[in-house]
C-alpha cells in the first residue's frame, strides 16, 4: 500500500512527460489550433457586397476556385500589419479568387479603410452581425481561410499573416 | 569580447561543475577545496552574466542576443532588463541564481561535512544540466552575422520597473527550491539524523519568500499594465507559480511541526521534490512555447524537450530515490482530535489537493489536444470553483491553529474565541445585509476578518507585549496569518464588489464616479524616447480644491509596433478608481472605470507575509 503511494509520483510524471512529448513533436503550434473545419465544406453563407447591397455571394459562387477568405475590419490594428500582403498575393496569383469579410464595422468606416489601405480584395462582403464568422469559428480578428476547388478548407491562419506564413505554409497549398 | 569572457565563463564553470560531480567518485578532495572550487564556478557563473549585461548596457549588437532583443534609444533600466527579458539571458539568470545558492550554501556551518558536500554535488548535477541546455539550445553569446548599428528593440509590454525585476525575485523562489530538493534527497542518501531538516527549513522559507514577491509583482504588473482590471487572471503561467508556492507553503508548514515523526519526515522529503520539480515543470511549459503568454518569447520544440528531458531526470531521480532510500523510523505521529498536528496535517492535504486541482487544469488542455486534436480552454470558472473551496476549510483552521495546543487536545481560552466568533459573524452578516448580499462576499469577509481576530486575541492574551527580535519571532506565525487575513478581504471585496462603469466621452465632459464629479479634460499626444504616447487626463472630484488628476491610455512603440494600455489608477486606501481609455469613435472616446474595493489590502498582506518569511528566516 505505501509503495503505491510512494510510486503515484513517478506514474504521474510518466503520463505527464509523455503527453507532453507527443505534443511537442506532433509540431503544434498554440497559435495555430487545430479547427475543426479543416478538411471539411466550406460552411453555407450569403452576403451581400460592400459597395453594393444588391450584390450577393453565395457558397456555391466560390465552387470551382480556389478562394482565400480573409476576416478584417478597420479597427483591427493586426488586419492593417497584414493588409500590404494581399497586394502581393493578389500579384503573384490572379487566379487565386480573393473574398474579404468585413467584420463588425459600420459600412462607412470599411469603405474608408479600404479606400485609405487600398482594396485587394475581388469582393468585399459585409458580415456586420458577426454570423458568417461564427459559422467559420472565427476566434479573432484577422483570421484567413484557403479554400480548395471542391470547396473544401484546406487551411486557415489565425493572426496577421507574414511573408514567411505566405511562403512556407501558404504557397505549397496553391 | 565581452561574449567571449561571457561564454567561456559559462563553459568553464560547467566544467567545474563536471569535476566537482566526479570528485564524489574518482577525485576526492578536502572540504576546503571542494567548497572553494564550488564558489569559483559561482563566481565565474556570474561573470557570464554579466559579460551578457554588459553586452546589453554597451549596445553590443554584434551579440546576436542583444540585437534580437534591445535597441539603443531603450533607458538604461530596461537595457539591464533587457538581459532577461529574452528567453536565453533568463535561463542564464536562472543557472545564475543556482550558482549563487550553492554559493552561499557553502558557507553553511554546523552541518555534517558530508551531506553539505552531497548537497553541493547535487546542486552541481544541476547546474551541468541547466548549463548544458544553455550551450546547446540557449546560448546568449551567439555572435550577429551581419553588421548592425541598431537592434529589434524590447516587448514593449516588459519595459515597466516593475517587470524588471520581477523574474530575478521569481527565479529566485524558483531556483531556491533547488538547494531545498538537493538538501532532501542528500538527506535521503545519508540518512543520517534529522539535522537537515533545519537547514531546509531556512532555505525553503528563504524561497518561499522570494516566490511570494514574484507572483505579487507580477501580479501587480498585470493589473496596471494589461489595463483589464484584474490582477489574477487563473492564466497557465499563474497557475505554474502557484502550485509550487501552494507546494512550498504546505512543506514550510511541515517543516515547523517536524519533531523527529517518521511519517512526516517523509512527507517533508515528498515536498520538496515536488516544490523544485513543480519549478522546472513550470519552466518547461512555459519554454517550450507549450503555452502562450507573455512569457513564450519563442517556441523551439528542441528546447522544449531539451527541458523536458531536464524534468523528466529531476523529477524522476528525486522521486526514484525517494521510493528506495526511506527516511529511517522513529517516532509516529501524534495525532490528536484537534491539535496543532492534526490541524496542520489536515491544512497540508488541502494544499496538496488544491495543487493537484491546479496541475489538472493546467494539464488537461494539452492531453485533450493530444488525444483529440481539439483545443479547449480551462480558465477562471474551473478554477474558481475547484480551488476555493477546496482553500476554505484550510483558511477556517489557519484561523484556529495557533492556538491549539501540540500534545492536547485542550484550545486555550476557547471561550473568548467562541464569544468573538459569534459577535464577527452577525457583524458581517449585518454589513452584508445592508450591502447588496453575495454568499462568497459574506464568506470571503468573514474569513479574512475571523482570522484577523482570532490571532490579534491570540497575539494579546498569550504573550506579553515587547518589542524585540525575540518577541516579534513568537508572534511571527499569528502575524503571518493576520497578513493572510488581510489579503482575503482584499481579494473578495476587489472581485465580489468590483464596479464597472462604462462612458462615452466627449473632451470637456463631466461624468459622475462613485459619488464625484469627474472632468475628461483632454486629449494629449506626446513622442517619448523610444515610444508615442496618448493619454486622456481626467481630473477626479472637481468639487473640490484639492482635485486629483489621472492619466491612463496608451503606448505606441514603433520599433516593435506594438501597442500597450497604460490604465490610470486613483490609489486610494480603500479603493482603487481605475481608469481606462478605449477607442474613439465618432468623436468620443470610450471610457471604462472601475471601482475596486480594497485592492490595497492584497498587497499589503502579501507584503506582511513576506515580512514573516524574512523574521522566520532570521537567525534567533
Amino acid at each position: 500500500m505505501n509503495r503505491i503511494f510512494i510510486l503515484t509520483p513517478l506514474i504521474v510524471l510518466l503520463v505527464i512527460c509523455i503527453f507532453s512529448l507527443v505534443y511537442l513533436l506532433s509540431g503544434k503550434d498554440p497559435n495555430k489550433p487545430p479547427s475543426a473545419l479543416l478538411n471539411k465544406d466550406v460552411p453555407i453563407f450569403e452576403s451581400s457586397s460592400l459597395y453594393n447591397s444588391k450584390d450577393i455571394i453565395k457558397t456555391k459562387d466560390i465552387k470551382n476556385k480556389k478562394t482565400l477568405i480573409n476576416f478584417f475590419a478597420s479597427w483591427c490594428t493586426p488586419c492593417k500589419i497584414e493588409h500590404p500582403l494581399f497586394f502581393e498575393i493578389r500579384k503573384k496569383y490572379p487566379e487565386l479568387y480573393l473574398l474579404g469579410f468585413n467584420h463588425k464595422d459600420p459600412s462607412s468606416d470599411a469603405k474608408k479603410y479600404l479606400e485609405d489601405d487600398g482594396n485587394p480584395y475581388d469582393f468585399v462582403g459585409v458580415d456586420s452581425d458577426g454570423l458568417i464568422a461564427l459559422e467559420f469559428g472565427v476566434f479573432g480578428l484577422p483570421e484567413t481561410y484557403l479554400i480548395n476547388e471542391d470547396g473544401k478548407i484546406i487551411y486557415k491562419f489565425m493572426g496577421p499573416l507574414t511573408m514567411d506564413i505566405l511562403k512556407n505554409e501558404i504557397e505549397p497549398l496553391l | 569580447m565581452s561574449s567571449l569572457v561571457g561564454f567561456l565563463s559559462l563553459v568553464i564553470a560547467i566544467g567545474i561543475n563536471f569535476y566537482l560531480f566526479l570528485s564524489r567518485y574518482i577525485f576526492r578532495f578536502q572540504k576546503q577545496k571542494f567548497n572553494l572550487f564550488i564558489r569559483f564556478s559561482s563566481l565565474l557563473t556570474l561573470l557570464s552574466f554579466f559579460s551578457l549585461m554588459y553586452a546589453y548596457v554597451v549596445s553590443d549588437f554584434s551579440n546576436y542576443n542583444v540585437f534580437q532583443n534591445s535597441h539603443s534609444n531603450k533607458p538604461l533600466i530596461y537595457k539591464i532588463s533587457g538581459t532577461w527579458g529574452n528567453h536565453e539571458g533568463s535561463m542564464l539568470l536562472w543557472l545564475s541564481i543556482l550558482s549563487i545558492f550553492s554559493f552561499f550554501f557553502s558557507f553553511t556551518k554546523n552541518i555534517d561535512e558530508s551531506f553539505q558536500r552531497l548537497t553541493l554535488i547535487i546542486q552541481s548535477l544541476l547546474h551541468i544540466l541547466f548549463g548544458l541546455f544553455i550551450v546547446f539550445t540557449s546560448n546568449p553569446f551567439l555572435v550577429n552575422s551581419i553588421l548592425v548599428n541598431e537592434g529589434l528593440g524590447l516587448n514593449p509590454i516588459l519595459q515597466d520597473p516593475g517587470l524588471a525585476v520581477h523574474p530575478p525575485i521569481l527565479y529566485g523562489g524558483y531556483v531556491g527550491y533547488s538547494i531545498v530538493f538537493s538538501i532532501a534527497i542528500a538527506g535521503l542518501f545519508q540518512n543520517t539524523d534529522d539535522e537537515w531538516l533545519y537547514v531546509a527549513k531556512k532555505w525553503s522559507l528563504i524561497s518561499w519568500t522570494f516566490l511570494t514577491g514574484g507572483i505579487a509583482l507580477g501580479s501587480y504588473w498585470a493589473y496596471y499594465e494589461l489595463g483589464w482590471g484584474g490582477w489574477w487572471f487563473w492564466d497557465p503561467v499563474e497557475n505554474i507559480s502557484l502550485m509550487p508556492w501552494i507546494a512550498g507553503l504546505a512543506l514550510v508548514h511541515s517543516l515547523m511541526m517536524v519533531r523527529g515523526e517518521q511519517a512526516i519526515k517523509k512527507w517533508i522529503v515528498f515536498l520538496s521534490i515536488l516544490c523544485f520539480s513543480l519549478s522546472v515543470f513550470g519552466t518547461f511549459l512555459v519554454r517550450s512555447g507549450i503555452l502562450t503568454s507573455v512569457h513564450s518569447f519563442a517556441a523551439d520544440a528542441s528546447r522544449g524537450i531539451f527541458i523536458l528531458l531536464i524534468f523528466f531526470i529531476v523529477t524522476g531521480f528525486g522521486f526514484l530515490v525517494f521510493l528506495l532510500k526511506e527516511p529511517k523510523k522513529s517516532n509516529a505521529l501524534n495525532l490528536l482530535f484537534i491539535n496543532k498536528v492534526s490541524a496542520l496535517v489536515i491544512n497540508n492535504i488541502l494544499m496538496i489537493i488544491a495543487t493537484l486541482t491546479i496541475l489538472l487544469g493546467t494539464i488537461y488542455p494539452i492531453i485533450i489536444e493530444v488525444l483529440y486534436n481539439k483545443r479547449i480552454s480551462v480558465g477562471g470558472p474551473y478554477f474558481n470553483l475547484t480551488v476555493i473551496p477546496i482553500m476554505i476549510p484550510g483558511f477556517l483552521l489557519m484561523s484556529i491553529a495557533p492556538i491549539l495546543s501540540w500534545q492536547t487536545n485542550k484550545i486555550n481560552n476557547s471561550k473568548k474565541y467562541v464569544l468573538a466568533f459569534i459577535v464577527l459573524s452577525v457583524l458581517v452578516l449585518i454589513q452584508s445585509y445592508f450591502l447588496d448580499f453575495n454568499t462568497w462576499g459574506f464568506v470571503g469577509l468573514l474569513l479574512g476578518f475571523w482570522i484577523i481576530l482570532a490571532s490579534t486575541i491570540a497575539i494579546f492574551s498569550s504573550y506579553k507585549i515587547k518589542i524585540n527580535i525575540k518577541f516579534l519571532k513568537i508572534i511571527n506565525p499569528h502575524v503571518a496569518h493576520i497578513g493572510v487575513g488581510i489579503a482575503i478581504i482584499g481579494i473578495t471585496c476587489s472581485s465580489v464588489f468590483q464596479n464597472e462603469l462604462d462612458f462615452n466621452l466627449n473632451e470637456g465632459d463631466k461624468f459622475i464616479v462613485n459619488g464625484k464629479t469627474v472632468l475628461f479634460e483632454k486629449i494629449e499626444t506626446t513622442n517619448e524616447i523610444n515610444f508615442q504616447s496618448l493619454r486622456g487626463k481626467f481630473l477626479f472630484d472637481i468639487e473640490k480644491n484639492q482635485s486629483k488628476e489621472i492619466e491612463a491610455g496608451k503606448n505606441y512603440y514603433p520599433v516593435s509596433k506594438m501597442i500597450t494600455s497604460e490604465a490610470g489608477i486613483l490609489h486610494q486606501w480603500n479603493k482603487d478608481i481605475y481608469f481606462i481609455l478605449g477607442d474613439q469613435k465618432n468623436n468620443e472616446w470610450f471610457v471604462k472605470v472601475l471601482i475596486n474595493p480594497f485592492v490595497s489590502f492584497i498587497w499589503l498582506g502579501v507584503i506582511i507575509m513576506m515580512y514573516s518569511g524574512l523574521i522566520a528566516v532570521s537567525r534567533r
